[in-house]
């Protein structure tokens, strides 16, 4: 935990870790309950997500811990609250699906609803929000050859193998590889981190062994991360607004070295102070950006929608 | 001093050069990247090179090439090439991973931070607040060097190993004569999340930690590119949970452990796997106390451990790196959870107190991730991840004590955010907080 005003190389304020708290050193999504003054946390390497109080500092337990064969949880990647509905929700790449709990869900326990299966389009879901406003989902989800990937919008409520309301992404959005997802709850605008234009590179292995489709030429790209010399596929923060559907490019964008910087995984608002925090790459960066919580032009026009 | 900065100076360098704002950048603010003093004493060294020019020349073409460099994508959208107005990120090496060669008088550390290989003498290091010069450092694009863990080195051969743990699935392999941006000897493709490696020499083998499939995996030292391995130790019985450190014992034909005690089944997840795939009865996750666990050398498949350190009294909290004292018949393992170095008789079993426990304000040891034993000089090294430093002691060093001498890759007191590939943020309006799992 850092302190809003952090800049330069400087030490957190607090953390929490050790054996006591069930975490790992492997944790790619966080939620923070304005109202219950929580934090939500997804433990990939547990088949986990525990539930902290906000105030939490040094080697403490969590308040609640959601594990174990009722959950169906196998590597949770990314979480969301919705604190007005009291449910949790997180997603899972392995499971393929989106599970939505009750918020005070604790130890084994089933999945309120499930978003999961073919019509779903979801394969590798990095990113997950909720906006309760306007009752819709959103998960960043990426798939390998190219075929939806993108941004899958659900209705709130929606259960078992259901399609998309909306649907963004294809060639004219550039998006390829992306994590976290963040909604401003005042306008619906969607915020997501793109790492790179390129998409995420095949893993050399499944399960204990090598892949029997991996090309060996790919051993001698650059790493999936790293961005150094490829500027012009460096990654981005776009912005789009909550009916935005289709093969478009964002309504807003953060690019440049900035961003290059940090590899824009992760992406966290701040409405009231109108700033933007990206993550990435052993770092992280706040943009002050008012218009970008405002009500967006479409591409091309000149009037707010 | 200015060997070690040049690099570093180079890297950052060229962010800023490509940080001019786009002119037709509908919302470009004034603001440095950072307003930190030694950062901005990094950038003062007049110093870049050849790669720096090279990619500062691609960029300036960007725009006329329509990426997402170009000033006219996305058409008609707000924002633009923006910069920050603050930065948070640590411009020093971190110290990861540990090897020690008493042959040849060096040792090597792994650099999670920067994604760097620095090498040292020996004998580096004492009471000074400066940093302490490498003889070598690895560093740079060619290096593909990520998220780097665990180290190993071959004496014989003066060679040294590493292993990306995220950001490229490599182990790669220098020589004692490699500095800078440099490729690697050679390269082995590894499973995601692999953690350490370590050589058995006599068998000519590898054996390498797979956090994410609970696995040991076995190769030949000198396999390359998408070569199998030779075998596997994995499955619900072999009690291995979230490995990281490990120590291929060829005297007494033991593989050594330390484990975190994370548990979860692995079923493929990326984004070129089908969406259903068949992997048997599905397991729940699991939380098990951290252990370190003893396999045989030889073993394969779902095999239980030979025996187990386990338990309240051993007082194992996230342990990482581990070494095998074989004349004194000792285990040291960085207790990275309580900052401590915990030493236990190698033939321990179950819920044993450790024989000695090295840990306190004195030792300065913080946040340790990696540990190595030096028999022939009788020293005990420990790398500190939470600290811009490493800290050498008696091997047979207790309680409180103050290390014999300090290697620093930043000057005394420099913080460090402690990051290891974070990729996730929330903002805690209460508190007025930025949080960042790691």
């Amino acid at each position: 935990m850092f302190a809003r005003s952090a800049n330069g190389n400087v030490a957190p304020k607090r953390v929490i870790e050790g054996q006591a708290t069930n975490l790992s050193r492997t944790m790619h999504g966080i939620a923070y309950d304005a109202i219950h003054d929580e934090i939500v946390i997804p433990v990939a390497l547990s088949g986990a997500v525990l539930v902290f109080k906000a105030d939490a500092s040094g080697e403490v337990p969590p308040l609640r811990a959601i594990q174990g064969t009722r959950t169906r949880l196998v590597r949770p990647h990314t979480v969301a609250v919705d604190p007005v509905n009291n449910e949790i929700l997180t997603a899972d790449p392995s499971s393929r699906a989106i599970f939505v709990f009750d918020r005070m869900a604790n130890g084994n326990v089933a999945a309120k609803r499930v978003i999961s299966g073919p019509k779903t389009g979801l394969l590798d879901i990095v990113g997950l929000d909720v906006d309760p406003i306007r009752n819709v989902i959103v998960a960043s989800s990426r798939k390998g050859n190219g075929d939806k990937v993108g941004l899958f919008v659900f209705d709130r409520l929606a259960n078992g193998d259901v399609e998309p309301k909306q649907f963004i992404g294809g060639p004219n959005s550039k998006l390829a590889h992306f994590r976290q997802v963040a909604i401003d709850p005042a306008t619906g605008n969607i915020f997501l981190a793109q790492q790179n234009t390129r998409m995420k590179q095949m893993e050399a292995y499944v399960l204990d062994q090598p892949r029997e489709a991996f090309k060996a030429k790919q051993t001698d790209d650059e790493d999936d991360d790293s961005d150094e010399g490829r500027l012009d596929q460096m990654g981005f923060i776009a912005v789009y607004a909550p009916d935005d559907n289709g093969d478009i490019p964002p309504r807003g964008i953060i690019k440049g070295p900035g961003i290059r910087m940090a590899g824009a995984a992760g992406v966290a608002l701040n409405p009231k102070k109108k700033e933007i925090i990206t993550v990435g790459g052993n770092g992280f960066q706040t943009f002050l950006l008012p218009e970008f919580f405002r009500a967006l032009k479409k591409p091309g026009s000149v009037t707010p929608q | 001093m200015r060997r070690i900065l040049i690099p570093v100076a180079a890297a950052l360098g060229l962010l800023l050069a490509a940080a001019a704002p786009s002119p037709e950048a509908s919302a470009a603010r004034d603001g440095g990247v950072s307003d930190d003093a030694s950062l901005d004493a990094l950038l003062a060294v007049d110093c870049i090179d050849d790669t720096a020019a090279a990619i500062a020349q691609a960029a300036a073409r960007l725009p006329q090439e329509g990426g997402v460099a170009s000033d006219s994508w996305p058409p008609n959208a707000i924002g633009g090439v923006i910069q920050p107005i603050r930065s948070v990120s640590d411009p020093f090496p971190t110290f990861d991973g540990i090897a020690l060669d008493t042959e040849n008088g060096r040792v090597i550390f792994s650099d999670e931070n920067r994604h760097s290989l620095l090498v040292y003498d020996r004998t580096a290091g004492g009471a000074s607040n400066d940093v302490t010069e490498p003889l070598q450092w690895v560093f740079g694009p060619k290096t593909k060097l990520g998220y780097i863990a665990g180290v190993e080195v071959d004496p014989a051969r003066k060679e040294f190993y590493t292993v990306n743990n995220d950001s490229g699935d490599l182990l790669t392999v220098f020589r004692y004569e490699d500095h800078g941006n440099v490729q690697p000897r050679r390269s082995l493709l590894l499973p995601h999340q692999s953690w350490d490696v370590s050589l058995a020499p006599k068998r000519d083998e590898i054996v390498v930690t797979v956090q994410q499939s609970n696995a040991l995996n076995f190769y030949k030292r000198a396999a390359t590119g998408t070569t199998a391995p030779l075998r596997t130790i994995r499955g619900l019985a072999t009690e291995l949970e979230d490995p990281h450190g490990v120590f291929f014992d060829e005297v007494h034909g033991e593989i050594v452990t330390a484990n975190h005690g994370n548990w979860t089944q692995i079923r493929p997840y990326s984004p070129y796997d089908p969406q259903t795939t068949e992997v048997g009865e599905y397991k729940s996750g699991a939380f098990h106390p951290s252990a370190i666990t003893f396999h045989a050398a030889d073993a394969t498949g779902d095999v239980p451990p030979l025996r187990t350190i386990e338990g309240d009294l051993s007082g194992l909290n996230w342990p990482m790196g581990i070494d095998v004292d074989l004349v004194r018949d000792e285990i040291a393992v960085a207790n990275y959870g309580d900052s401590s170095v915990r030493i236990f008789r190698r033939g321990d079993k179950g819920n044993v107190q450790p024989v000695r426990v090295v840990r306190g304000a004195l030792t300065q040891i913080v946040g340790p991730v990696s540990v190595a034993i030096d028999v022939k000089n009788d020293e005990l090294w420990v790398a500190n991840y939470g600290d811009h430093t490493a800290v050498v002691f008696p091997r047979t060093a207790s309680g409180n004590v103050r290390p014999k001498r300090v290697i620093r890759n930043a000057p005394k007191d420099t913080p460090t955010c402690g990051f290891t590939n974070a990729s996730a943020a929330a903002y805690d309006s209460k508190r007025d907080e930025i949080l960042v799992p790691n």
